[in-house]
């Protein structure tokens, strides 16, 4: 159980990210490309909770973006349940306490997430391929770098153990 | 000793299991369950941080946008200096064939708020809703063409269904006024944008590449003549019978930021008009 500071400290961050999402990421660049807070949100806290935690998190959040975007219901739900709780085990098992290894990792749940969500949307042939192949990795990219700042800069407040 | 790691992967897998059946339960739910969760969200909890998505995207359209607005303001400054007598030629040829003084069509301005998901583009949140007068089956328009029309309408936002959705579907005719079909979004998912195609076309009418093509007004949801597209090419023909071709389109639903819905006048009389439930 975390103590009730960490908790404030990081409910806070979350809360930024949030903020972050609904304020600052409409006036970058393309909507297609800007960092996707929420999923970050998702990610930083799938690496520093259980599994089932994870998976809890991921759907209030697929159920937020169902919500804002809903193309097919529910896919986003199912996506991040997904995502959430398997980041949360991989970061268990495989990944070293490293930022690097860290923003790949988030990258990777971004890539893996939009799969998902166009899978279950039924989405296919080459715009399928092109948004696999160009636009989801663009917004991995942004993504896993807007967490490599926020887990640079936060990693005290989120009890992250990075290597130096 | 192991005990307690086990309790904890047991409650893992269980309440993963249980979010996977919700969301299952979610994807298959009826319609009308999925747009009345969606819109009470939106209407509560989601309020505040569309409010905040709202006021960054105007401020992104105030400042990135200026110097476009101001070439279309100049353009259509432009074209408005033939207007009175364009108007003028209008009123007298509706004189002398007896026609009606042409319905104005009222517009609401919206932003779109897109949403950071690979379907957004499919579906579009607006930020005007009831309040604002715009209702359901409404067309949405960008300053290029059309972009679709209204699928459900909350309170302070609404959702449109754009081109690109594969239930989309719109009655059109060429610019000359000479083929008629029906527009929808490339089904063939050979192109690697999304596309529109002119189904329905007669096999004894030929579309030359480059033709504009335009909502026909049939139908009742789309007024005449609101831009769809240019004809690229044949996308396909059954021999002897219909021919489709490829439209490249003219207003695209992931570039929009500021667009208009138009309150049509409705064309059914109130007690047979459509309802919310019968979109597809």
């Amino acid at each position: 159980m975390m103590p009730r500071t960490s908790r404030l400290r990081f409910a806070l961050v979350i809360a930024l990210l949030v903020a972050l999402h609904f304020y600052v990421r409409p006036r970058l660049w393309s909507p297609r490309i800007a960092p996707d807070f929420l999923m970050l949100g998702l990610m930083i806290f799938a690496i520093r909770s259980t599994p089932g935690a994870a998976a809890v998190a991921g759907l209030v959040t697929g159920f937020v973006t169902d919500a804002l975007t809903p193309a097919r219901f529910g896919a986003a739900m199912l996506a991040h349940t997904v995502v959430g709780y398997g980041a949360a085990w991989g970061r268990a098992v495989f990944f070293a306490d490293n930022l690097l290894v860290n923003a790949g990792f988030i990258g990777v749940g971004v890539w893996l997430r939009d799969l998902l969500v166009l899978v279950a949307s039924g989405a296919g042939g080459r715009e399928l391929l092109v948004q696999l192949g160009i636009w989801s990795p663009l917004l991995a990219l942004t993504t896993a770098l807007a967490g490599v700042i926020v887990l640079g800069f936060f990693r005290d407040w989120l009890e992250i153990r990075l290597e130096e | 000793m192991f005990e307690p790691d086990r309790t904890y992967a047991r409650r893992d897998t269980a309440l993963f299991l249980l979010c996977v059946a919700l969301s299952l339960g979610a994807l298959f739910s009826p319609e009308s369950w999925q747009t009345a969760i969606a819109n009470g969200v939106r209407r509560s909890a989601l309020a505040p941080l569309l409010a905040l998505q709202e006021l960054a995207e105007e401020s992104r359209t105030s400042r990135f946008r200026i110097d476009a607005l101001i070439a279309e303001r100049d353009s259509a400054a432009a074209a408005a200096q033939a207007l009175p007598l364009i108007k003028a030629e209008n009123e007298q040829l509706r004189l002398i064939l007896g026609l009606a003084r042409r319905l104005p069509t009222p517009s609401v301005p919206a932003e779109v708020l897109h949403q950071a998901l690979p379907t957004d583009g499919r579906t579009m949140l607006l930020s005007a809703g009831r309040r604002s007068g715009v209702a359901p089956f409404q067309p949405v328009v960008a300053p290029e063409g059309l972009l679709g029309l209204i699928r459900t309408a909350g309170s302070r936002t609404s959702i449109a269904m754009s081109w690109a959705h594969p239930e989309f579907r719109a009655s059109a005719l060429t610019e000359d006024g000479s083929v008629f079909g029906i527009v929808a979004a490339t089904e063939s998912s050979s192109e690697s944008e999304p596309m529109l195609e002119l189904r329905g076309v007669p096999y004894r009418d030929t579309v030359e590449a480059g033709t504009r093509v335009i909502t026909s007004g049939l139908g009742g949801v789309y007024p005449r003549g609101i831009p769809i597209g240019t004809v690229v090419g044949i996308a396909r023909e059954s021999e002897g019978w219909e021919r489709t071709y490829l439209v490249l389109p003219a207003a695209h639903p992931g570039r929009a930021s500021h667009v208009l819905v138009l309150r049509v006048p409705a064309v059914w009389p109130a007690d047979s008009a459509p309802s919310e439930d019968s979109l597809p």
